[in-house]
């Protein structure tokens, strides 16, 4: 026995724009499709047909319209929600069919005068189990979609083509017995079939206007005036066509696109869309039972160009609150160089991670406060100041790098911890100006200090990377002196040997 | 004839309505403290720095407080911990410190720089940061975060009169932190900042360097001299805070060694 369901989101383009943007959701909004000046309504939401707006007006007509927002038409922005409403039907099923004349080719992306809707079929037959009986699928399916911001009409019928026409005329949800396909239909008027005009024209001109009174013709004088389609649009009247299923693939990809109208220059704008794209993306990945791993923000600037920030935690999280704050740092850190007229955010799923502590392992850093911690650091002194230094395999004085901090603590050699001479390093070296005497220096002075020279010892000559920009050759001297106010320094000088430059490069500590 | 321990119950039972438990002294709280991993300085803080408390290592450039800082951090990290060292006049070797046998994968080195927050613009418009405020900003962060064993807020290079300006509110509110947290947090300065809201205050001192060979700067010797320790068992006062001498080689030394 076959079962299917259709969702049918009607005024897509409105609805994929208003989808992420709460703050229009309260306001009549008008969709433009076309090139200026010859630009049209293409879809609207239900406050703008309230306040008289209709599909097919010029700009010129909606503008005179008083309170109603314009919006430009985007295709990325369909697309994604697309993506979206496709993966919300894939929780339920894994036969979906894209119902042709959604307004959607198979790129995903609106067709030349395609409609201004998105639909799916389902092919729910066998899921009783799973999700209970048809009726309570479909409000299941309606609840899913209107999480993810979408307003659909779901329709189950054991014939297909009866559930896609039926989700296409009414809002809600409705459940067709078997053997009620016809009555179901019989209200619903004729364009429903979507018949060429000439086919429309001679309906018309008989007085068929509903799918009841054409399914009640008689088929054979049909087929003699019509043609060869008329059997099919009877068919189809009565509920009894046959549909051969061709299943889609769902692909899982984590992206949300959201076009600004106007260039956005404060965080917190982007950001409160940006919680709410990010909201969606935490909704989808948890319905895998996944979590987010990384998550990449691109900017389309004004004027052209993009920028790219990305944050990856350091375990996989569906917490919102926790990566709008990453994001956000991350973005205060990062700044785009100028306003943002478009955002997309893509994500990676990684697997829900459960760290078990141990009774008696030391205490570590809360990855996810850490996290938090570290981008707060990283905003405050830039990425580069924030870190574990790393020793690079060099005999270059000051020679290290940072690497990212991470509290997992793994096991390391065992080191002897005895106590050793300590330098504070003077970052840059400070210049300074040295009296040498019998090869040995026995004065120096800073912009501030004089320092009388006790004891030198020295000098060790170092050298290295001769075949690149960055060679070194250095001789360093340890010297005790006595500072100008009678205080004892033990420090590091070090003589630049191609230059004959001195320079204090730390103390002893 | 009564026993010392009958007076005493019939002295208390007397004095039981103005002064309970007038001759039984009172219980101490036992604190947390972690080694220091110099054994004269151990014994001269009755086992080391207090854990959940700030501690305060002064002293002059070449008075070993780095050197005793790095040394506590390495026994720190010695046990699986992670320790922070907010760098507030970024004058930290992570050479030195690996000889010291810091474990450098479990330190958060934050280097606080001139110029940060110049970026500011329609983005962020925050205020310019200095040194001194970027280090007292980490530190309140890191405290918060909580997990960290140490934290060491190096003011080693800072002028005393800068450093002093520091509210006492802030010390304060960082004492509860890490009490909150049980991180030992570490201050390294010129002189104490604290004041009251430091449990440990050390002053070093250099006593003299050892050449090997009249060519080869080969140790240090330092001096430590307790002048504060708020969680010390009660001992008979002398009139000299206790000090304790200690002794830092040369890193090649070690290698001679072996």
């Amino acid at each position: 026995m076959s079962l299917f369901a259709c969702a049918w989101a009607a005024e897509f383009p409105a609805q994929a724009l208003l989808r992420l943007r709460t703050d229009w959701q309260t306001e009549p909004v008008v969709v433009l499709d076309g090139r200026a000046p010859e630009e049209w309504v293409c879809s609207l939401n239900r406050l703008a047909e309230r306040r008289g707006a209709a599909a097919g007006m010029t700009r010129l007509e909606a503008e005179s319209i008083q309170g109603l927002r314009l919006l430009k038409r985007s295709a990325e922005s369909e697309a994604a929600a697309r993506a979206v409403m496709l993966e919300c039907a894939a929780k339920f099923s894994p036969r979906i069919e894209e119902v042709c004349g959604a307004g959607l080719n198979e790129a995903g992306t609106p067709g030349a005068g395609g409609g201004t809707a998105c639909a799916f079929v389902l092919d729910i037959a066998g899921t009783e189990r799973l999700f209970g009986p048809p009726a309570q699928l479909a409000e299941r399916l309606k609840e899913e979609l209107a999480a993810a911001g979408f307003r659909a009409a779901v329709a189950v019928s054991a014939n297909f083509d009866t559930a896609r026409m039926k989700a296409a005329s009414m809002r809600g949800v409705a459940v067709i017995a078997e053997g009620a396909e016809a009555e179901a239909l019989e209200k619903l008027p004729i364009a429903a079939l979507g018949l060429d005009e000439e086919y429309a024209a001679t309906f018309a001109l008989w007085g068929i206007g509903t799918l009841g009174e054409l399914a009640a013709l008689p088929e054979a004088e049909l087929v003699a005036r019509m043609g060869p389609k008329a059997r099919m649009w009877r068919a189809l009247g009565r509920g009894e066509a046959e549909h051969t299923f061709e299943p889609i693939g769902a692909e899982f990809a984590l992206e949300e696109f959201c076009e600004f109208e106007t260039p956005v220059e404060q965080i917190d704008s982007l950001l409160f869309v940006g919680a709410r794209m990010i909201d969606c993306l935490a909704t989808r990945v948890a319905g895998r039972a996944l979590a987010l791993r990384s998550l990449t923000a691109e900017m389309g600037l004004e004027g052209g160009g993009t920028h790219c920030g990305a944050i990856r935690p350091a375990v996989p999280t569906i917490d919102r609150k926790f990566l709008l704050k990453l994001l956000q740092l991350e973005i205060g850190a990062h700044p785009p160089q100028a306003a943002v007229v478009r955002l997309t955010l893509r994500a990676e799923a990684g697997a829900q991670s459960k760290v078990q502590l141990g009774l008696f392992a030391p205490q570590t850093p809360e990855p996810s406060r850490l996290d938090v911690t570290l981008a707060r650091l990283r905003a405050m002194v830039g990425d580069e100041r924030v870190g574990s230094p790393v020793l690079e395999d060099t005999h270059r004085a000051d020679g290290f790098r940072i690497e990212g901090f991470t509290a997992n603590c793994g096991k390391e050699a065992e080191m002897e911890a005895t106590p050793r001479m300590a330098l504070r390093r003077v970052r840059p070296a400070r210049s300074v100006r040295v009296t040498v005497r019998a090869a040995k220096p026995t004065v120096f002075r800073d912009q501030e200090n004089l320092y009388e020279i006790a004891a030198a010892y020295g000098p060790w000559r170092t050298s290295g990377c001769w075949w690149t920009l960055e060679a070194w050759d250095a001789e360093e001297w340890d010297v005790l002196a006595a500072m100008s106010g009678g205080r004892s320094v033990a420090c590091l000088l070090s003589c630049d040997r191609k230059r004959n430059v001195w320079r204090l490069e730390a103390f002893y500590d | 004839m009564p026993t010392a321990a009958a007076l005493r119950l019939e002295i208390e039972h007397a004095l039981e309505r103005k002064f309970p438990a007038a001759l039984t002294p009172a219980p101490r709280a036992i604190y947390e403290v972690a080694a220091t991993g110099i054994r004269a300085v151990d014994e001269l803080l009755h086992g080391g720095l207090p854990v959940g408390a700030i501690s305060e290592l002064t002293g002059a450039t070449s008075s070993g407080r780095t050197s005793l800082a790095l040394q506590f951090v390495a026994q720190r990290t010695a046990e699986a911990r992670v320790c922070a060292w907010v760098d507030v006049s970024d004058a930290f070797d992570p050479e030195s410190a690996a000889a010291n046998g810091v474990r450098l994968k479990q330190l958060l080195w934050m280097r606080c720089r001139e110029d940060a927050g110049k970026t500011a613009g329609r983005w962020r418009a925050k205020p310019l940061w200095t040194r001194l405020d970027q280090g007292l900003r980490a530190t309140d962060l890191l405290l918060q975060a909580g997990g960290f064993a140490a934290i060491v807020l190096d003011l080693g290079d800072m002028a005393p009169e800068q450093a002093s300006r520091i509210p006492l509110a802030t010390w304060f509110r960082y004492r509860q932190a890490a009490e909150r947290t049980q991180c030992s947090l570490v201050v390294v300065g010129t002189r104490g900042y604290a004041q009251s809201a430091a449990a440990v205050l050390l002053e070093c001192s250099a006593r003299n360097a050892e050449p090997a060979g009249g060519t080869v700067l080969c140790s240090f010797e330092f001096a430590v001299r307790r002048e504060r320790e708020r969680q010390a068992p009660i001992e008979i006062t002398t009139r000299k805070p206790p000090a304790a001498t200690w002794q830092a080689n040369a890193a090649w030394d070690q290698e001679k060694r072996a």
